[in-house]
């Protein structure tokens, strides 16, 4: 209907619907939102996600000519993309409007679609907060599908919420429960996502978890086995399950093997103390001059990496070598398998890693490396090395 | 020119496969990205602001027609047709996808050219005087050193992890067209005191946010004890340079730290102990490199072409006036293309830019081509008679600007139009500059004068080295420009100094125009240029003349 006057406030409104349609059904809150003087232009908002369907069905009893505006992330299930078509028929939905990422900000941000795992805000920005807001421009209000019981934060949500003063929210679904939404599905025979039935309770973009904003679904371990490349980032952090016990593995030319080393391990200090001792431990920071005296003795060194980007060790263990020491020597702390080639030019006999990073990077990915003497430019460049 | 032989060629192929197979273990979840990320760097690989930029080496800024079109078949093929000439004689691809970077790789490792280790925590390629083995000035081509440095450095086991970047140039002649005393090691040849060839050895210099200019730790170096004593250098500052704050772990920062005589005693320490290491197979291999940069067979011919066109064509004259430089041979000439036409970007060049020169180069300049930090495109053996047809092959290209070492040849980063650190645009104000010398008609009165420009901070156009620097700078959201005056890059380098409070972007190339009219007003005669007239007055003229209303003021 047109408007003659300008309408009040976005919260007097929201103030005054919510008043008056506390006590309505969905199906009348909708029915009443999209013909309230109250309300400017409406639209749907869906992400043809596992739920969609209740609320695309309800307003396709109101009014199939409402607008429907789909986020095409470019990032979705091949899945969605087919049930969005499919459902839009089936429903005779007549203004579906599949939004897309601005093209220029896609090729300028994120030319190779990898921005999600480095920074995933700054991905759901372009891909969904950006197009969406276009989307909505000039449009007063619009229809979400959020209920109370996804959420602490969505506990006391409304049927009309006022976002920002800028445009009218309308939930009307607030109030249901799961329950509601699977009976409304059943009775009314609608279509489901194909990947319900594939364990996904909460349907996003390919690569992530959970849409921005949702709540992380109970089977996100599956999700996440069937595509490593998730924002994996995320999930180191928040890992629940404590690591196995501290055990480390030593890598050789041969492979992975565990540790033969049972003796006592001294500090430089201590050894200066004992006088004596078979195995060392030493970090970047240890002077070697002190340690002279001792190389002839010793049967083990261990250089420690506080990090695999410190790249100290590896001067030290010339050093060591260059000062006559001729025992094991041993790289332990963080180092990668790229750096095994590094280590053994160095000088190391072995690198000592961490169990859960010989999970991540296993025995071939080292014993790639076990070709280290070929190709080493300092080999044709000097001797002894 | 150096070519790869078999060690060489399986090294770089070797590296391609196993650069792929860390992009597949990246995308596997094998690698973090925290560790996949040093990994992409040591082959060249950034993430800037539109995605991926992968930078390639140009060793000591030589390359041959064939790299040339490899090259401009890179660009035309995974990127949009062009790239990008830096100030550290790489060239750089701005919007190659990660997928394709294992075959950009693999198609420069074709032609002997690779991406290694021109980025990430090591040392970087090694630079070089752009007009080695053919300038008039030099005391020895610096190139066959600057290939060992570069085979010694590659893949060095103990330095691809070093507390931070590490730069080196090297330059054979006395006039350090290296920009030397800004690297890390500077390296400029001299003459020991028995008429032998060797080194005098700065360390330390830098531009950046703390720029400096390198101290000479050592003044004579014998050629023969280069890599032990680079080596030892490194070595002190992998143990020595400071990891918990990236802004102090530069050499330079160890070495005002720990003071230049300490640093230099541990340096000599450790070189005493290295030298038992290199015990001839370095000096080996040099000869070897040596003989592969022996200069081309120089042609016997009249000049009479030459002469002919100076006398009856003023463009070619004026051409000839600026683009050239004395070469070896007095009946040859280095010729310098200038990638600054105006309205270009300074260092782009197109695929069929580089393709021309690339033809240019075997046709008139012995096959050979050179990347100048200057960011221009150089024909380092071009006998004189065929000066006329090299340039109007050029002229029809839009290749032939008569403007090098002048105003408009101006040194600009790609700042905030590429770089994801810029803080302010730096390419549109090089062209605004560019665009308003033009409209005055002055350049070639003004003469030889270096206006270099950095987006940000970091310094990556030089202009701390620029007789006019300007720096780009973020003032709470708006960009502002600030100005250094009396910079010098060459072997009367200085830093140049503040001029005072910054200008906004509309207000910058009448600043700088500002600048070049209280030049020429100060100016004793003709031949005074403007860096020396500075140097004669001071800055205090220049700084009248850049802040007016100040000045009145102060008279008032
Ligand atoms: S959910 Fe993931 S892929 Fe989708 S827009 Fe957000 S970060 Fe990007
Ligand atoms: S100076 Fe700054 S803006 Fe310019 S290229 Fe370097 S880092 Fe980027």
């Amino acid at each position: 209907m047109p408007l003659e006057a300008p309408l009040p406030p976005i919260r007097e409104r929201v103030a005054e619907l919510n008043r008056r349609y506390r006590h309505h059904s969905a199906a009348a809150v909708l029915e009443h939102a999209l013909n309230d003087p109250l309300v400017g232009p409406v639209a749907l908002v869906s992400s043809f996600g596992a739920e969609s369907v209740v609320l695309l069905h309800l307003v396709s009893t109101i009014d199939r000519s409402l607008p429907v505006i789909f986020l095409d992330t470019e990032m979705l299930f091949p899945e969605t993309l087919a049930y969005q078509r499919a459902v839009s028929e089936r429903l005779g939905l007549g203004d579906v409007r599949v939004i897309r990422p601005d093209r220029e900000a896609l090729f300028a941000r994120d030319p190779d679609a990898l921005l999600y795992r480095s920074d995933p805000d700054a991905c759901c920005a372009l891909r969904k907060s950006e197009p969406l807001a276009r989307a909505l421009e000039g449009f007063d209000a619009w229809i979400t599908g959020r209920k109370r019981f996804q959420g602490k934060a969505r506990a006391a949500l409304e049927l009309f919420e006022d976002e920002g003063g800028r445009r009218i929210k309308i939930n009307p679904l607030a109030h249901w429960s799961p329950r509601d939404v699977q009976d409304y599905i059943v009775n009314n025979r609608l279509p489901r996502h194909p990947l319900v039935g594939r364990g996904y309770p909460s349907i996003g973009c390919r690569v992530c978890t959970t849409p921005a904003g949702e709540s992380e679904p109970p089977r996100a371990g599956r999700w996440r086995g069937s595509d490593k490349e998730e924002c994996g980032i995320h999930f180191l952090g928040g890992r629940a399950v404590p690591g196995p016990a501290p055990k480390t593995v030593i890598v050789t030319d041969t492979g992975f093997a565990s540790d033969d080393w049972t003796g006592p391990w001294l500090t430089p200090e201590a050894l200066e103390r004992a006088g004596r001792g078979a195995a060392l431990d030493i970090g970047p920071e240890t002077d070697l001059g002190q340690l002279a005296g001792h190389l002839e003795a010793l049967a083990m060194i261990r250089v420690n990496f506080p990090a695999f980007s410190d790249g100290r060790g590896f001067t030290i263990a010339r050093q060591l070598r260059r000062m006559g020491y001729r025992g094991r020597l041993r790289a332990g702390g963080h180092l990668i398998a790229d750096q095994y080639a590094m280590a053994r030019r160095s000088g190391f006999d072995e690198v000592e890693i961490a169990a859960d990073l010989a999970e991540r990077q296993p025995q071939e990915h080292w014993l790639a490396r076990a070709d280290w003497q070929q190709g080493d430019y300092q080999s044709r460049l000097r001797e002894g090395f | 020119m150096y070519e790869y032989d078999d060690f060489d060629a399986d090294f770089v192929r070797a590296r391609v496969a196993r650069f792929r197979a860390q992009v597949e273990r990246r995308l596997e979840g094998a690698l973090t990205e925290e560790e996949f990320r040093p990994l992409r760097l040591l082959n060249g690989l950034y993430l800037q602001l539109h995605g991926y930029m992968l930078r390639v080496a140009i060793p000591y800024g030589t390359l041959n027609g064939r790299q040339m079109r490899q090259l401009a078949m890179i660009a035309e093929r995974w990127d949009k047709g062009y790239g990008h000439f830096t100030t550290r004689q790489n060239v750089q691809f701005n919007w190659p996808r990660l997928s394709d970077v294992p075959d950009m790789l693999e198609a420069l490792a074709e032609v002997g050219m690779h991406a290694i280790q021109t980025s990430g925590n090591t040392i970087r390629n090694v630079t070089a005087d752009h007009f080695a083995g053919a300038a008039a000035d030099e005391i020895e081509d610096p190139r066959p050193h600057a290939e060992l440095l570069r085979q010694w450095s590659t893949d060095h086991p103990e330095f691809q992890f070093l507390p931070r970047k590490f730069k080196i140039a090297i330059t054979g002649s006395p006039h350090d067209r290296a920009v030397t005393r800004a690297n890390d090691i500077g390296l400029r040849m001299v003459r020991g005191p028995g008429g032998e060839s060797g080194f005098e050895v700065s360390v330390g210099g830098g531009l950046g946010r703390t720029p400096v200019a390198g101290r000479v730790i050592r003044p004579f170096l014998p050629a023969a004890d280069l890599l032990p004593y680079v080596e030892a250098i490194v070595s002190t500052y992998n143990m020595l340079g400071r990891r918990d704050n990236k802004y102090k772990a530069r050499i330079k920062i160890t070495l005002l730290e720990h003071g230049p005589e300490a640093l230099t005693a541990r340096i000599e320490e450790r070189f005493a102990q290295l030298r038992r290491e290199f015990r001839g197979t370095d000096r080996q291999m040099l000869a070897r490199i040596r003989r592969q940069f022996a200069p081309p067979p120089f042609e016997e011919k009249p000049l009479a072409p030459y002469e002919a066109a100076r006398a009856a064509d003023p463009v070619f004259r004026a051409w000839t006036d600026t683009n050239l430089t004395p070469h070896r041979r007095a009946d040859h000439a280095i010729v310098t293309v200038s990638l600054k036409a105006p309205g270009a970007t300074p260092g782009d060049a197109t695929s069929a830019q580089m393709r021309l020169l690339a033809d240019l180069a075997g046709k008139y300049g012995h096959d050979e081509l050179r990347i100048s930090h200057e960011q221009n495109i150089i024909l380092p053996h071009v006998h004189r008679a065929d000066l006329p047809a090299l340039h109007a092959a050029l002229r029809g290209a839009g290749l032939a600007t008569a403007n090098i070492g002048l105003a408009s040849d101006i040194i600009a980063c790609p700042g905030m139009d590429y770089c994801a650190l810029a803080t302010a645009r730096s390419i549109p104000v090089a062209r605004g500059i560019a665009a308003r010398i033009g409209e005055l008609k002055l350049e070639h009165e003004i003469g030889p004068l270096k206006i270099r420009i950095s987006g940000c901070i970091n310094a990556c156009g030089h202009h701390h080295v620029g007789h006019i620097g300007i720096l780009g700078l973020d003032r709470a959201g708006v960009e502002n420009y600030q100005i250094t005056l009396g910079g010098d890059g060459t072997e009367t380098f200085a830093i140049g100094k503040r001029a005072g409070p910054g200008f906004a972007h509309d207000e910058i190339v009448p600043a700088v125009e500002r600048l070049l009219r209280a030049y020429l007003q100060l100016r004793r005669d003709r031949r005074e240029t403007f860096i020396e007239t500075f140097r004669r007055l001071g800055g205090a003229p220049f700084r009248a003349a850049l802040y007016p209303s100040k000045d009145k003021a102060d008279a008032a």
